[in-house]
């Protein structure tokens, strides 16, 4: 019951049928606050920025003018938008399982025991306050390839460790490393949250169908019971990771040579550092449509598989 | 490992039993912590200590008043931090007024439009932080209300995530306790009023958490919202005050910097924990 | 106390009672005023305030949150701009004064400067002035200025067998001491060139004799062999000085941490270098070197004060303050406070102002000494004119990064660069 889009008629009790011009008055009613709120801070700036994708606003500019699809054409042949996209695509590639398996696995750890959890709850969710500003220096310094702690365990072992983040090669995975080291915890509470909703009595009925070894334990019940949670996880993850931009800003600035540049810094770059509104505003229009079209494949594609009412 | 709390068996495992697992949570939650770990660190020494070739972690000579009192000297960092509550308390109380009334109307009442309004608040969640920012600001400027805690609070009062948490939480919601409401002869108004508040006052808890984190943090806005002569400013404003490129970071008063504005996150979150994961567990994540 | 009512007293008082009323409502105008850095200036900037105040008890500062950076400094201008609300007085990095003046928001200085006399003889020399002009005007008068120098760990040069304070002025000998250095081993660099960025590119271009574009601004003027020598000496720092392709932060990190043995980068970093160096190892700076003696130049970092208020009162009060700050007072303390570079020729002359702080501190002298070479920071025309810093940022960390040879990454900057300027 946690999916997207319900086909009204599936919805809740079947006892709905009557009064129905009284209920919708008073749903558009409770609804009304959220809807003013959502049109005048959300979806009319929004749509002053995609009309602006059609001109060629600067900022501060004392004009502008109207342009048509210059903008979007400047952009399909901007190499450094592809790059972006594709740092884009690999970012969340990377990050959305990986946190979302370690956020699972780290709440099955902690709910495995009674023992030092709220400790431990709080250790893992602490990555998720932090301001990421102050945490670039303490993560230049780990990763420094010279001096920094990481290679130099990795030294230890023998191993010459790669230039984090200053290869190109290198860059985009360590920001994925970042990544998850941020998400996880958000999303181990959020499996906690889950896990602690499975009655007891259904491993109690499993053990006496003779399901007994843990990971058994964990197919036949854990996980199925898990599904709509990790549905609503797996969403919120995919759209926390596209809209990756912090750690972008403070430790690469896209560099070396756009080898870390990703959909929204670029946005932020064309509009704010080089003041051309217009092109950031054709950047944010062609962002939206494609997280648009990948919602919507994910919603059609997972919608069928997870369901347990 | 073991799935699910109350397992059979692991409530009362002895100590050594669960050494496996506290192990190998503690070597994890090290890793997780290191970053922290150095930043305090940091925050602790003098400025030629922070990057000597031999790493260690404990000062020779402990700099806080150097580092500490540098920050709490140039940065009114109390007054910051209490922008920040003001700010984080005011944008909590909207987002909960819109959200809860919303959630349940697109959980529990049946009306056309009701799939569009859905599919708006998704959509919603795509948009980007920074697309609203300039068009906002302009008409900010236009109404008069930059500079104030209104400016700061308004963008953010409608919360999608929100809405889409407490949609979830109240489809799960059993459906008699709103019949017997209604067979009472209680209105809409009053069906929320007097009995979905109340209940979802642990899904509330929950959100709070990320809204709150969420918005501590937040560096963009303020700096567009705040104009003027910077009594607005918020938490996040007075870390980056020791950010600069081309002279070099303090760093030891950056660290301290941020470590006082964590501080309180992790308090909250600390307190909170218990109502929080009790709150996100009847959202009806499960269902 | 008595007072004696004399006929003197009598009359004063008449005159003093006369004069009252116009004093009273002679209300101090207030001018608001921004900049960037505050964890550099802002010391510097409220001392410099007050004691204009004090002299000028009819004019107040008042001072707006500031930025983390020139760019954000920019940024915020422009923004307010759209809606009227932009600051009096601003301080701007020196790249960033032609954005704003070409939108017509500066107020030009140099018929206020006129006015008073020659600029030359309150120490505003022509390449002084020259710093602030943009967009075809005086557009801002440089407040703190910087300049590329090279920092040396003297005690990694000891132990190379070198001497650190015999100075090496070309580029050759900084390679060879960078492959010495580097020889040394256990994670020793001999040199980082903090490459990031155009100011920093342009030290090498300019110590060449280069230019960014040509004088017309029609043609690029960096694709001649002064870019090809500045992209080579670079080539060479990595492949044969074992310079590593690390991030600026890390590059600096690196250095405080004993790791190089020569550092390039700016003036503004020495006194930030000394706190954080303490007794690790011994520094000394050297003077940048030039490809090119004769032609060589080097750019400018730093910010410049721009007026940009509309009401006339408030244009004048902002004046009446940016020619204290940048004056030899102003200038002074600044320095002082900071140890960027004087922008005022009599405060770097005079010994009374600065003549202790310079003996204090020699360290400081690099800067000073490379002055009579300092020229603009290039920005460039255009709506793209930020946006070509990052091309030439992308295609240097190439050549940095050893993937792409020194001809490739010149001629594909070349014809990006091209495709962005304006069309003329």
């Amino acid at each position: 019951m946690s999916d997207v889009a319900l086909p009204a008629s599936l919805a809740t009790a079947p006892a709905k049928e009557r009064a129905g011009h009284g209920e919708a008055l008073a749903a558009w009613l409770l609804t009304l606050p959220a809807i003013v709120a959502f049109v005048l801070m959300l979806l009319i700036p929004t749509l002053a920025v995609v009309a602006i994708a059609f001109t060629d606003y600067e900022l501060g500019a004392p004009a502008l003018r109207y342009v048509g699809l210059a903008n979007f054409a400047e952009l399909m042949e901007d190499r450094g938008f592809v790059t972006s996209f594709r740092n884009t695509a690999f970012f969340v590639a990377v990050t959305t399982p990986v946190s979302i398996v370690g956020g699972l696995m780290l709440a099955l750890l902690i709910e495995g025991g009674t023992r030092g959890r709220a400790f431990f709850r709080a250790v893992f969710f602490l990555p998720v306050v932090s301001l990421m500003v102050a945490m670039a220096t303490a993560f230049q310094y780990m990763f420094h390839p010279t001096i920094g702690p990481v290679n130099a365990a990795l030294r230890a072992l023998g191993i010459v460790g790669p230039n984090w983040l200053g290869s190109s090669d290198s860059v985009m995975w360590t920001l994925a490393i970042i990544g998850v080291w941020e998400q996880v915890g958000f999303n181990m509470v959020l499996f906690l949250a889950g896990l602690t909703a499975i009655s007891r009595d259904l491993y109690a009925a499993a053990e006496v169908d003779g399901v007994r070894s843990a990971w058994s334990r964990f197919w036949t019940v854990t996980w199925p019971l898990l599904g709509p949670t990790s549905l609503f996880v797996l969403t919120i993850t995919m759209i926390r990771s596209l809209r990756v931009f912090d750690i972008v800003a403070t430790l690469t600035q896209g560099g070396p040579n756009k080898a870390s540049e990703v959909l929204l810094y670029t946005m932020y770059t064309e509009g704010f550092t080089f003041f051309r509104m217009g092109y950031s505003a054709a950047i944010t229009v062609v962002f939206l449509l494609a997280v648009v079209v990948l919602m919507l494949l994910q919603t059609r594609v997972l919608d069928r598989r997870v369901h347990y009412g | 490992m073991n799935p699910g709390s109350q397992m059979p068996g692991s409530h009362d495992r002895s100590l050594a039993a669960d050494l496996p697992r506290l192990a190998l949570l503690s070597v994890l939650g090290l890793l997780f912590l290191m970053p922290y770990i150095w930043m305090v660190s940091v925050s602790l020494k003098p400025l030629d200590e922070v990057w000597r070739a031999s790493m260690s972690l404990i000062p020779e000579t402990f700099a806080i008043e150097r580092n500490y009192g540098r920050v709490f000297r140039e940065v009114p960092i109390g007054r910051y931090l209490l922008n920040g509550a003001i700010v984080c308390f005011g944008i909590l109380v909207f987002q909960l007024a819109f959200a809860l009334p919303a959630g349940y109307a697109m959980a529990k009442l049946n009306f056309r439009g009701r799939e569009t309004l859905f599919a708006f608040v998704m959509l919603g969640l795509l948009i980007p932080a920074h697309v609203p920012a300039i068009p906002l600001y302009i008409a900010f400027a236009q109404t008069g209300i930059l500079n104030t805690y209104a400016a700061l609070i308004a963008p953010s009062t409608i919360s999608v995530f929100a809405i889409f948490m407490f949609r979830q939480f109240f489809r799960a919601m059993p459906d008699e306790l709103i019949h017997a409401a209604r067979m009472d002869g209680l209105g809409e108004w009053s069906i929320v009023w007097r009995i979905i508040v109340p209940n979802a006052w642990p899904a509330a808890t929950a959100f709070a958490i990320f809204s709150v984190v969420a918005h501590w943090n937040d560096l963009f806005w303020p700096l567009i919202a705040v104009s003027g002569k910077g009594e607005l400013a918020t938490p996040a404003l007075g870390v980056i005050y020791f950010r600069t490129e081309e002279a070099g970071d303090d760093f030891g008063a950056l660290m301290a910097a941020a470590t006082i504005t964590t501080i309180p996150l992790v308090a909250a979150f600390l307190l909170a924990q218990r109502r929080f994961i009790e709150g996100i567990t009847m959202t009806g994540l499960k269902g | 106390m008595t007072f004696r009512l004399t006929r003197r007293t009598m009359l004063a008082g008449a005159a003093a009672s006369l004069a009252a009323p116009r004093l009273a409502f002679a209300a101090p105008i207030e001018i608001e005023a921004h900049y960037a850095m505050p964890a550099v200036y802002k010391d510097v900037k409220e001392t410099i305030a007050r004691a204009f105040m004090a002299a000028n008890p009819d004019v107040r500062v008042a001072w707006r949150q500031p930025a983390a950076s020139y760019d954000e400094a920019t940024q915020l201008v422009l923004r307010e701009a759209v809606t009227g609300r932009q600051p009096d007085l601003t301080f701007q990095g020196l790249n960033r004064l032609r954005v704003v003046a070409e939108r017509g928001l500066a107020v030009d200085l140099a018929p206020l400067l006129k006015a008073e006399g020659d600029p030359a003889k309150a120490g505003y020399t022509p390449e002084l002035l020259g710093l602030g002009q943009a967009g075809g005007i005086q557009a801002g008068l440089a407040f703190a200025t910087s300049n590329p120098i090279v920092f040396i760990n003297a005690d990694l040069f000891r132990r190379a067998g070198l001497d650190p304070d015999r100075k090496l002025t070309t580029w050759d000998e900084h390679i060879e001491a960078s492959k010495r250095i580097s020889a040394l081993g256990g994670g020793v660099h001999g040199s980082y060139y903090r490459w990031q960025g155009d100011w920093i590119y342009s030290a090498l271009l300019f110590g060449f004799g280069g230019a960014m574009m040509d004088a017309a601004e029609r043609e690029i003027g960096f694709a001649g062999p002064e870019g090809r020598a500045s992209l080579s000496v670079l080539d060479r720092l990595v492949k044969e000085g074992g310079m590593p392709a690390l991030s600026g932060e890390a590059g600096a990190q690196a250095f405080a941490a004993g790791k190089v043995g020569m550092y390039y980068w700016s003036t503004a970093f020495l006194r930030q270098a000394m706190n954080s160096l303490g007794q690790n190892f011994r520094l000394a700076t050297w003077e940048f070197p030039l490809g090119d003696k004769a032609r060589g130049r080097l750019p400018t970092g730093g910010a410049a004060g721009m007026i940009l208020a509309k009401d006339p009162a408030k244009q004048q009060a902002a004046y009446r303050f940016l020619r204290y700050a940048t004056g030899p007072e102003g200038c002074a303390t600044m320095v002082k406070g900071t140890g960027y570079v004087p922008v005022n020729q009599i405060a770097a002359d005079d010994p009374r102002f600065l003549g202790d702080f310079y003996r204090d501190n020699p360290l400081f002298m690099t800067g000073v000494r490379q002055m009579p070479i300092m020229v603009p920071w290039y920005a460039f025309p255009g709506a793209n004119g930020v946006r070509i810093t990052s091309v030439i940022t992308d295609n240097v960390s190439r050549v940095v990064e050893q993937k792409a040879p020194v001809d490739t990454a010149l001629a594909d900057m070349a014809r990006e660069v091209t495709r962005l300027l304006p069309r003329a």
